[in-house]
């Protein structure tokens, strides 16, 4: 279908080329040609640096294990590990205990959502926040609790053990699934791909002349790119080509887009992304702003694309295991499924500054899935999972049932 | 959506021959009759029924000599004991697959038989006598994985196994955890039994509708979760390391006693065998089952009969089995080739089931494998 849609354009193209062919409108020819892998060179050396974005992976990383260390886990050192302050012992890992970067001060904090709305940004990372104290002050307790409805503990997921909050929500998977929304996503569509990022002050100009940062082999512009590229492929096996290992990279943005890969109706969206990166960043060092501009509505597109399908799968698994009867076996994938709804608040539409889901509509999918009856998962219906799934579905061109199978 | 892509292809096709062939009389409608009540009836009393009954008397065996034992731990009280085990957990295996109703709510299989168990774990329980087999967390410190500990894996020697129940220390501490295994094992096991004989039986045959809730649907995907996870993967495929990086040979079924893990192969395989052909759990007869169904349906495959095609693979996944040491561990370190060789046949059964015979019988597959975290 997608082909057929994509012949009728490239048709319909040929016909409007034909029909102007007279007139002396100068052809836009994308004449940036991108190169085969993420490698970029001035003279000799490498422009291509997104250190600060793999270190912040790997404190997701971290933290998001964390949340299950029962034995040395308290709320006091996961807070230090969100709020990280160089120099402190907060990781395993020492190059992340010597870091000046942190979790917190990254989530919702774009340019283009919440620069002048920081209001919201407090909120969000008190959601953050409460995730984490939720953890030890309700689950932590329960650990050897069977839980049922409105009390916390353990359900079992086939040979699994879950450890789940009063309502049945894993808060590990509620921080985990929500920070790809809140920092990766919102970092990467709103802040490092935003105009007002990209052409900040003298950027552009700098870029036109090749004036690199102080010290740096890069411009800036190439820099902020390169910074949007490391929310997605930052602990990549290899960072030129890392559609070789998508999905096995980290347990946030790169897992998912390589999960939504594998289902058969999205199975060239990882190409796409990649290749939008790839060609975005050859159009910067070719100065060629057009071009880049329509690699950034890709990747906006596709991102949001991967959390929306992800978020809906989820929900659908969801709702058959209730369906068969497992109903706290369906608790994990509703947890993945309500970080993914979160994180449909930093998606975009591709083709102007505004969200794809407003506030008011995200809050609004979160409270039919938290608090459409008084004990959460415990007795949500499959009918609120089908109405939730079905308003993520509408606001773009796949179905629920092209989400839900692979 | 492949589905979907096919069916669209289908229904094009079909267009397309109907209208070529709209001068013709038609092919016959075909409606699928079956008596599936017939055949859930055949299932409940003629083989899961007998299979849980059998199976708690070889249980309430090993309880009472359980309470032998821990009474006068001897060198003989535990020989006993370990053949009483045995036997049951030879037996355990006519009924893992029926993980349906009140099995599948106590999450029976998983209570029974998740190893390898965690030994560690299990000496810490001991320790303290602070435990509850009811949490989901403990699968891997009960059922016969952990008894198999118990009772061949605390020493070399039985002279030495029977003095943690003697002189040792916690000696007591022992004892409990051993009664409490068992006592847990035989508590579940009466409790399915009784749910079948108590009613649940009528509910299972009423339920003949063809739809994911029917249950032919249900144990049918539950016979093919069982033989694809718990039978190819659990027995045989994770520890020759077909998931993992290297082989696994301390994740063998009865990892302690050691050279019963092939019988416990042979005797799920011959399970599987004889759910499929219907075979009743006493005796030799055979009722309306898997095979009969497909007969009905004539379902052809390779110009071959699926049912026959499927049976011929069993017997060849089972002279594979055959050919293995009666210890897996043994088996792995000597030549893993001949457990993959087996894995092969087994994992051609599951596509046969798991793709054409479900496709035959117009079941769809309820489970997904899950991402892994």
């Amino acid at each position: 279908m997608k082909n057929l849609i994509s012949s009728t354009l490239i048709f319909s193209a040929l016909i409007f080329a034909s029909c102007s062919s007279d007139d002396d409108q100068p052809i836009v020819q994308n004449t940036v040609e991108a190169p085969a892998t993420y490698k970029f060179l001035r003279g000799t050396e490498s422009t291509v640096n997104f250190d600060g974005q793999t270190t912040r992976i790997l404190m997701a990383g971290e933290i998001a294990n964390s949340f299950m260390d029962f034995d040395n886990a308290t709320e006091a050192s996961l807070l230090a590990m969100f709020n990280h302050q160089a120099g402190n012992a907060d990781f395993g890992d020492a190059d992340l205990n010597a870091s000046d970067k942190n979790l917190r001060s990254k989530i919702a904090a774009s340019y283009d959502y919440f620069f002048t709305n920081t209001s919201e940004t407090a909120e969000i990372r008190a959601d953050f926040e409460t995730y984490i104290s939720s953890q030890i002050n309700e689950v932590f307790p329960n650990r050897m609790v069977v839980a049922t409805p409105g009390v916390a503990g353990q359900v079992a997921d086939g040979s699994r053990t879950r450890y789940v909050g009063a309502k049945g929500l894993e808060y590990n998977q509620a921080f985990a699934k929500s920070l790809l929304g809140a920092l990766m996503t919102d970092q990467m569509l709103n802040n490092y791909l935003s105009a007002a990022v990209l052409d900040e002050g003298d950027n552009r100009q700098n870029n036109d002349n090749g004036v690199t940062e102080e010290n740096k082999s890069y411009t800036t512009m190439e820099h902020k790119w390169d910074e949007a590229y490391g929310y997605l492929y930052g602990t990549s096996a290899n960072p030129e080509n890392p559609n070789l290992t998508i999905g096995e990279d980290d347990k946030f943005l790169n897992e998912y887009v390589g999960r939504v890969n594998e289902d058969s109706d999205f199975s060239t969206i990882a190409a796409e992304i990649f290749d939008a990166f790839k060609l975005g960043r050859a159009a910067i060092v070719a100065k060629n702003y057009e071009v880049r501009d329509e690699q950034i509505a890709i990747i906006r597109e596709k991102i949001s694309e991967v959390i929306a399908v992800r978020g809906i799968y989820y929900l659908q698994a969801g709702k058959n295991k209730i369906i068969d009867g497992d109903r706290e076996g369906a608790f994990h994938a509703l947890s993945e499924a309500y970080g993914f709804v979160y994180s449909l608040r930093f998606t975009r539409k591709s083709d102007n500054n505004t969200p794809l889901f407003t506030k008011t509509e995200v809050d609004a999918l979160l409270e039919m899935l938290r608090d459409s009856s008084d004990n959460g998962f415990w007795d949500i219906t499959p009918e609120t999972l089908d109405a939730v799934s079905e308003a993520m579905a509408a606001k773009f061109d796949f179905t629920v049932a092209q989400a839900e199978s692979l | 959506m492949k589905f979907l892509k096919l069916s669209l292809f289908f229904a094009i096709l079909a267009v397309a021959i109907t209208a070529c062939s709209s001068d013709s009389d038609g092919p016959e409608e075909t409606v699928d009759t079956f008596d599936r009540s017939a055949m859930l009836a055949n299932w409940a009393d003629n083989i899961v029924i007998p299979a849980y009954s059998s199976f708690n008397s070889k249980v309430v065996e090993m309880e009472a000599a359980t309470m032998a034992f821990n009474e006068t731990p001897t060198v003989e009280n535990l020989q006993s004991l370990r053949s009483v085990w045995q036997d049951a957990y030879i037996s355990f295996q006519n009924v893992s697959m029926f993980e349906i109703g009140k099995a599948e709510e106590l999450r029976f299989r998983n209570r029974l038989n998740v190893y390898p168990t965690n030994a560690a774990q299990i000496e810490d329980f001991i320790a303290t006598g602070n435990y509850d087999f009811a949490l989901p967390s403990t699968i891997d410190k009960q059922g016969f994985p952990a008894f198999d500990y118990m009772l061949n894996g605390l020493a070399e020697t039985d002279a030495e196994i029977v003095t943690f129940y003697t002189s040792n220390p916690n000696a007591e501490g022992y004892k409990n955890y051993l009664i409490d295994l068992s006592q847990t094992i035989s508590s579940l096991t009466n409790e399915v039994l009784t749910s079948w004989t108590g009613g649940y039986r009528d509910t299972f045959v009423a339920n003949s509708s063809s739809s994911a809730s029917g249950a032919v649907d249900k144990l049918t995907n539950d016979y093919i979760f069982y033989f694809e996870k718990a039978l190819r993967a659990g027995k045989i495929g994770i520890p020759a390391g077909v998931f993992s990086n290297g082989t696994l040979p301390q994740n063998v079924e009865a990892f302690y006693k050691k050279d019963i893990s092939k019988e416990l192969l042979l005797e799920a395989i011959n399970a599987s065998v004889d759910f499929f052909n219907g075979k009743s759990f006493n005796g030799n007869t055979t009722g309306p089952g898997f095979k009969a169904y497909l007969d009905y349906l004539n379902t052809i495959k390779n110009g071959e009969n699926l049912s026959a095609l499927i049976n011929s693979q069993f017997t060849i996944s089972k002279n594979k089995a055959n050919e293995l040491n009666s210890n897996f561990v043994q088996q792995i370190e000597n030549d893993n080739s001949k457990m993959l060789a087996t894995y092969d046949e087994l994992q051609r059964i599951v596509i046969l089931l798991k793709v054409d015979m479900v496709q035959a019988l117009d079941v769809s597959i309820d489970y997904v494998d899950a991402d892994g975290d």
